[in-house]
């Protein structure tokens, strides 16, 4: 029922999208190429391929596909994790496609087109005494101090730890995904808190160094930021990924990344709910 | 040879006169153009996406204060450790013992040839290397328990500036007159002790203005220690405006900060310039 319910929606979509395709905004067809920043510390999402030192990863492969049907290229600029909004506000970038979380904070200064779905997830080494999510409590998780893992670490830990009696997790503030993991090697943190679309290529790096504990502690969607009135170029991409996530080069994308269980039906606006 | 006449008759007597003031009107359009350009940028500030009142609620934050507070705490004692170690480095340096002065040469050649931010992350990740640091039979423990952010910014930075320190100090003790050490050795002194009471307070004077200048450096070189986790002033602002995305105005906040300590530091350097000088007449007015 759930699932005709979806290929209706679907079906209503694509016929949206064909019937009356929204437009390009006329800057970005003039120039013929859209300007994109990206923070590529975050393998495999977007970071640089240690051999060549091109540019790479799912949201790479995403915007390279949706530029291609747009017919325009892209000229891409790298800026620190926490300048990604800035960038987006002094039109540096069209828009932001660089593994960040939909957060209803964000979400002041704009708007999300999610198309992944992700959630913070416990990392551990191999060897370590943390097996279940319940071990993890009064212990030192570390995470990249400009994510909004923190406050979802501070979240959890008053739900799950503070609230049977346990101790609270102590957080320890890391620079990013790699620094994070050091200090997961020397012991100066028991566990780590990751985005999910992160740890297949972890472990793929690093096999058998870590272990993940439980399933992502909570649900949200990685999204397209978009300034709030760049409405046309917003509608396009939302068409664009539509239609990809319907013929199938979504999915491809997503499974050369071994996350195609992290693929969404459709492409959401503003859908997380934190 | 006689001197002309300095006054002869005929000249017309200006001793009546006064001087007219210039007009300086190039000065005047420069200042004004200065103004003009100074009133546009501030004007562009004030219109721009810059939510004041972010800067303003954050500018005595605790966080904020703290910050700071952890950035002059790093600073001075960094600078100390910094200070410590180039003395005694730059007495090395001009040891005549040749393993002494190859230890120096290779200490400030190491610690001044790699960039300062890769020697914080070095100590910060030192459990790499070293998983367990200790004193054999009295006390060991863990690398990371022992080096914290903390320890690690201050092994970091002052090691680093010993470096350039040294450096400073040659360049003072240098310029102590060669006599100076031939007299003191005339008199029975031994080579330290005339070191400590007639080369180092007269090379003081010289090394105060570069010293300072280092200083000022050192207190914005703390900065980096925000990768290390180090909670000094840039790192708490960092904090913040990841949680609520307002970049500039916490920037803005750190950069006041940054302005209100230096603005401080340099008349204390003054004042400290004048007490080293007290031997010397010409400055110490």
């Amino acid at each position: 029922m759930k699932r005709r319910s979806f290929s209706v929606a679907l079906t209503a979509l694509v016929t949206v999208a064909t019937v009356q395709a929204a437009e390009l905004p006329e800057a970005i067809k003039q120039a013929g190429e859209l300007r994109l920043t990206v923070n590529s510390t975050y393998a495999p999402m977007e970071y640089r391929d240690p051999t060549t030192n091109e540019l790479v990863g799912l949201d790479i492969d995403l915007a390279k596909e949706i530029a291609k049907r747009l017919g325009v290229k892209i000229v891409w600029s790298e800026t620190p994790f926490a300048e990604l909004i800035p960038s987006l506000q002094t039109k540096r970038a069209d828009f932001i496609i660089s593994g960040i979380s939909d957060r209803s904070s964000r979400r002041e200064t704009a708007d999300f087109v999610d198309y992944l779905s992700t959630g913070p997830q416990f990392l551990v080494l191999a060897e370590n005494a943390v097996h279940s999510v319940g071990d993890v409590c009064g212990r030192k998780v570390g995470t990249t101090r400009s994510t909004s893992f923190p406050v979802e670490i501070d979240k959890w830990s008053k739900q799950n730890c503070e609230a049977a009696g346990k101790p609270a997790v102590e957080y320890v503030p890391g620079e990013n995904s790699i620094d994070v993991r050091n200090q997961l090697k020397q012991g100066r943190i028991d566990a780590a808190v990751q985005g999910s679309e992160t740890l297949p290529y972890a472990e793929q790096q690093e096999a058998g160094k870590y272990r993940v504990v439980g399933e992502p502690f909570s649900t949200g969607y990685q999204g397209i930021m978009f300034r709030k009135d760049d409405v046309a170029l917003r509608e396009v991409v939302t068409q664009l990924l539509a239609a990809m996530i319907a013929d199938g080069s979504y999915k491809a994308i997503l499974d050369k990344y071994g996350l195609g269980a992290n693929a969404v039906r459709q492409p959401l606006m503003n859908a997380a709910t934190q | 040879m006689r001197a002309e006449p300095t006054l002869a008759t005929g000249f017309p007597d200006i001793s009546g006169m006064t001087v007219a003031r210039q007009a300086h009107w190039r000065r005047w359009l420069a200042a004004a153009a200065i103004v003009v350009v100074l009133a546009a940028i501030g004007r562009a500030f004030a219109g721009g996406q810059i939510e004041w009142s972010y800067v303003g609620r954050f500018l005595n934050a605790k966080v904020i204060l703290d910050g700071i507070v952890n950035t002059m705490v790093m600073a001075v004692l960094a600078m100390a450790l910094g200070i410590v170690l180039g003395v005694v480095v730059a007495i090395m340096r001009l040891s005549p013992n040749p393993v002494l002065r190859s230890v120096a040469a290779g200490y400030t050649w190491l610690f001044r040839g790699t960039p300062l931010i890769l020697q914080l992350l070095l100590w910060f990740n030192l459990a790499l290397v070293f998983p367990t640091i200790g004193i054999p039979g009295l006390w060991s423990g863990r690398a990371v328990d022992l080096m914290t952010p903390f320890l690690s910014a201050l092994l970091g930075l002052g090691i680093n500036q010993g470096a350039y320190t040294s450096e400073v100090m040659r360049a003072g003790m240098l310029s102590v007159d060669p006599g100076q050490y031939e007299a003191a050795q005339a008199i029975g002194m031994g080579r330290l002790r005339a070191l400590r009471r007639i080369i180092l307070p007269q090379a003081m004077r010289v090394v105060i203005p570069p010293l300072g200048n280092e200083f000022i450096g050192m207190v914005k070189a703390t900065s980096l220690a925000s990768v290390i986790q180090y909670p000094e002033v840039l790192h708490n602002a960092e904090n913040i405006y990841y949680a609520n995305s307002r970049v500039i105005e916490l920037l803005i906040v750190a950069g006041f900060w940054y302005l209100l300590v230096v603005s401080v530091l340099t008349p204390l350097q003054m004042l400290l310039e004048r007490r080293f000088a007290r031997g010397s007449q010409q400055i110490a007015r």
